[in-house]
């Protein structure tokens, strides 16, 4: 009888514990706000309205994560001096989903009731395990890379070009500044999954149109010894490698091709370079050959005002933090979400399905020379612009990497996704 | 031919360092019948200090710390969490290390943050040629330390009596126990073992034609564990042998990708070490060197 008691407890309490779980659509409860004629749902006061971010503080990311973090603060904190948005304090609420897409999921669950937007959500298999489930509940997501298969989802936001773009792009730019022969074979490195294969497409798309032949050979982020892959590109006489990795892969394979003799351009995509490598062996080989083609500004960029804003702005909130392209990268994905905030506020719906509307609604979004000017976000599944920043790897510049130009190549004009 | 004669010293050379992390895992297995999944944190541990140190004592004092602190670290392991294990099975031990993997590996990666740390090595990033074929530096001299370090773990397994000791413990630990063999002693010396192992193993993971010391140096400690199955769970002779096997078959299959991607696909290196376990499985079910006994664990 105690035993049938006890069961019948558990049982009702687990029913009630689902019950809790199971709450209504996340923005179903739109009303209107206090004293101004704005309509208004999830997380959203008539004083005060949260946004989240969804990082890596505790996995593999989280060096990179936190100065995101640290930037992201520290620009909201600057937004609610001035005034706020739309007569509202914006706080931040950060959650740690450590590279973990089952917690992941549980966090955006916990936190999606609670935000109008989601700043950030960092990571490829982490962001592709919420984005469907905040695309149901109409919820924007900023700042999830730039995977292409990201931008099938309406309340997605890219952060400029997308990788298929960048690669695209590097093999332009090879043909028509580095003087890579028409003919020619190119290599691409790249990892296995949605950044890697993504930045693949773009590579063959440009090789198609461009009259050169893709040696394409695929590694995991295990793999930091690349010279089996580089024996092979030298054997095969590449004109150029395009990598699609991270920082320990270009080192690698900078260093190996030139201890191969191979002296040919290395173009990395986003996030590739980081000025530490400048420390390694490899640094040579990195400064005589290695580019870097990039969504975003590159941290070194004199002339863009948003670039010298995040700079400062990061230089006062953590004078002793490490300089790299994470700080534009933050500073940009809350500016983005700031003017979709503000738009939503014009048109008076700061629902969070306002803020996707609001964003969308653009077919011009400039961010001062942060990301590529007339960003177009008005067409869901296509990169919102074809035009990227290209860097020379140098020990001169801050961070590592000299602007050289923003391009935006014949081949990556012509990239359509599902076309 | 100058091109398969490079791919296959690219191969052996990066199979050694293979082999020197798979007879850690071996020695940690045969010692105390542990799988140590946070081999892959001690190897990362061992490159780590040295990368840390190197600038403030010199690269050669640097990796005597880093080979001191990775067998210590071994050992406090085994007498703080393995010795006091209620429940001595296989299976529970090997959660235990998943988790001091994830202890050791968070704490690794919060120090080494975004930065890939460089080593100091004093060979740089340069290479030796042999006529057109030009192999780098460091893989050279990491062959030779391998096949060194085999010279003296045979040397103590059959001639010293410690060594002795651990190859009884190993086969038959109460008896071995009866005949007045520590077994406490012949463990903590398979862990520090492993650990020196897995220190210079570390190094010349970290060195040209690696950059230095990120994170994902414990993932590719990895890519031994197939040697270590392959060869048998309890056979350090195995382990090299799986360990050369495993690196000329990555570097065979990824220098050859574009010939076998017609029927292959993309990406097959990667896989090809797991396929080439299985199969070896498959002919012989423990192991190419590996006692029957070990496998049916």
């Amino acid at each position: 009888m105690k035993h049938r008691l006890r069961a019948a407890a558990t049982l009702s309490a687990a029913a009630l514990a689902l019950a809790a779980c199971s709450t209504t659509a996340p923005s179903s409860s739109s009303g209107e706000g206090g004293g101004d004629d704005v309509a208004t749902g999830n997380g959203v006061t008539d004083s005060e309205m949260t946004i989240g971010m969804l990082t890596d503080l505790s996995g593999p990311f989280a060096a990179g994560a936190a100065v995101q973090v640290t930037e992201t603060q520290a620009y909201w904190d600057q937004v609610n001096a001035d005034g706020g948005i739309c007569d509202r304090d914006v706080t931040v609420d950060v959650q740690d989903h450590g590279y973990d897409p089952q917690r992941a999921v549980t966090l955006y669950r916990s936190m999606a009731p609670d935000v109008v937007a989601l700043q950030q959500v960092l990571g490829g298999p982490t962001s592709s395990a919420v984005l469907p489930l905040a695309e149901q509940d109409s919820l924007y997501v900023g700042g999830v890379g730039w995977a292409g298969s990201a931008l099938a989802f309406e309340n997605n936001q890219l952060p400029g070009a997308s990788n298929a773009i960048q690669a695209a792009n590097a093999v332009d730019y090879m043909l028509d500044d580095l003087d890579v022969p028409e003919g020619s074979t190119i290599g691409v490195v790249y990892f296995t999954g949605d950044y890697g294969g993504d930045a693949l497409a773009g590579a063959e798309h440009a090789a198609q149109e461009r009259g050169v032949e893709i040696l394409a050979q695929e590694i995991t982020p295990a793999t930091t010894d690349l010279s089996a892959q580089a024996s092979a590109l030298a054997q095969a006489d590449v004109a150029g490698v395009v990598l699609a990795a991270a920082p320990t892969q270009f080192a690698s394979l900078a260093g190996v091709l030139a201890s191969q003799g191979a002296d040919v351009p290395i173009i990395g995509m986003n996030p590739t370079f980081n000025p530490s490598l400048l420390t390694t062996p490899a640094a040579d080989a990195l400064l005589a050959n290695a580019y870097s083609m990039t969504s975003i500004s590159p941290y070194a960029n004199p002339d863009s005002a948003g670039v010298q804003a995040a700079n400062e702005l990061y230089a006062s909130a953590d004078p002793d933090g490490a300089l790299g392209w994470e700080v534009p990268l933050a500073y940009v994905q809350a500016e983005l979400l700031k003017q979709a905030l503000e738009g939503a506020c014009e048109a008076g719906d700061l629902t969070p399905e306002g803020v996707v509307a609001a964003f969308r609604d653009s077919s011009s979004t400039d961010t001062e020379g942060l990301l590529p000017d007339g960003l177009d976000y008005s067409e869901v599944g296509q990169s919102p612009t074809t035009t990227v920043f290209v860097s020379k790897v140098s020990a001169d510049a801050e961070a590592g990497l000299e602007l050289l130009d923003q391009v935006s190549g014949p081949s990556a004009e012509s990239f359509s996704y599902g076309g | 031919m100058s091109y398969l004669l490079e791919q296959v010293l690219n191969g052996l050379s990066y199979g050694l360092v293979l082999s020197l992390i798979a007879a850690g895992f071996a020695i940690v297995f045969t010692s105390t019948g542990v799988l140590n999944f946070a081999h892959g944190s001690i190897v990362l541990l061992g490159a780590y200090l040295v990368a840390v140190l190197h600038d403030s004592i010199g690269f050669w004092p640097a990796v005597l710390v880093g080979l001191a602190g990775a067998a210590l670290v071994g050992v406090a392991i085994n007498a703080v969490l393995v010795r006091n294990l209620a429940d001595k099975k296989p299976d529970t031990a090997a959660i235990l290390m998943l988790g001091v993997d994830i202890v050791l590996l968070t704490e690794l990666t919060r120090r080494i943050g975004n930065q890939v740390l460089t080593l100091g090595a004093p060979w740089g990033a340069s290479v030796v040629r042999f006529g057109d074929v030009s192999l780098p530096t460091g893989r050279v001299l990491a062959a030779g330390v391998t096949v060194v370090a085999f010279g003296a773990l045979w040397y103590l397994f059959s001639r010293t009596d410690l060594g002795v000791g651990m190859r009884a413990a190993a086969a038959d630990g109460p008896t071995a126990s009866l005949m007045g063999i520590r077994l406490s002693r012949t463990a903590a010396t398979g862990w520090a073992l492993a650990g020196v192992l897995a220190a210079v193993a570390g190094i010349f993971l970290t060195s040209f034609p690696a950059p230095g010391v990120a994170p994902t140096v414990a993932l590719s400690a990895f890519a031994a564990i197939p040697a270590w199955v392959l060869g048998g769970f309890d056979s350090v002779p195995g382990a090299v042998i799986g360990g050369l096997l495993i690196g000329l078959t990555s570097a065979l299959v990824t220098g050859y990708e574009s010939d076998l991607e017609p029927f292959l696909g993309s990406g097959f290196g990667e896989v090809a070490p797991y396929v080439v376990m299985i199969v070896v499985l498959l002919v012989r079910p423990s192991g190419l060197l590996g006692s029957k006994e070990a496998v049916r664990v």
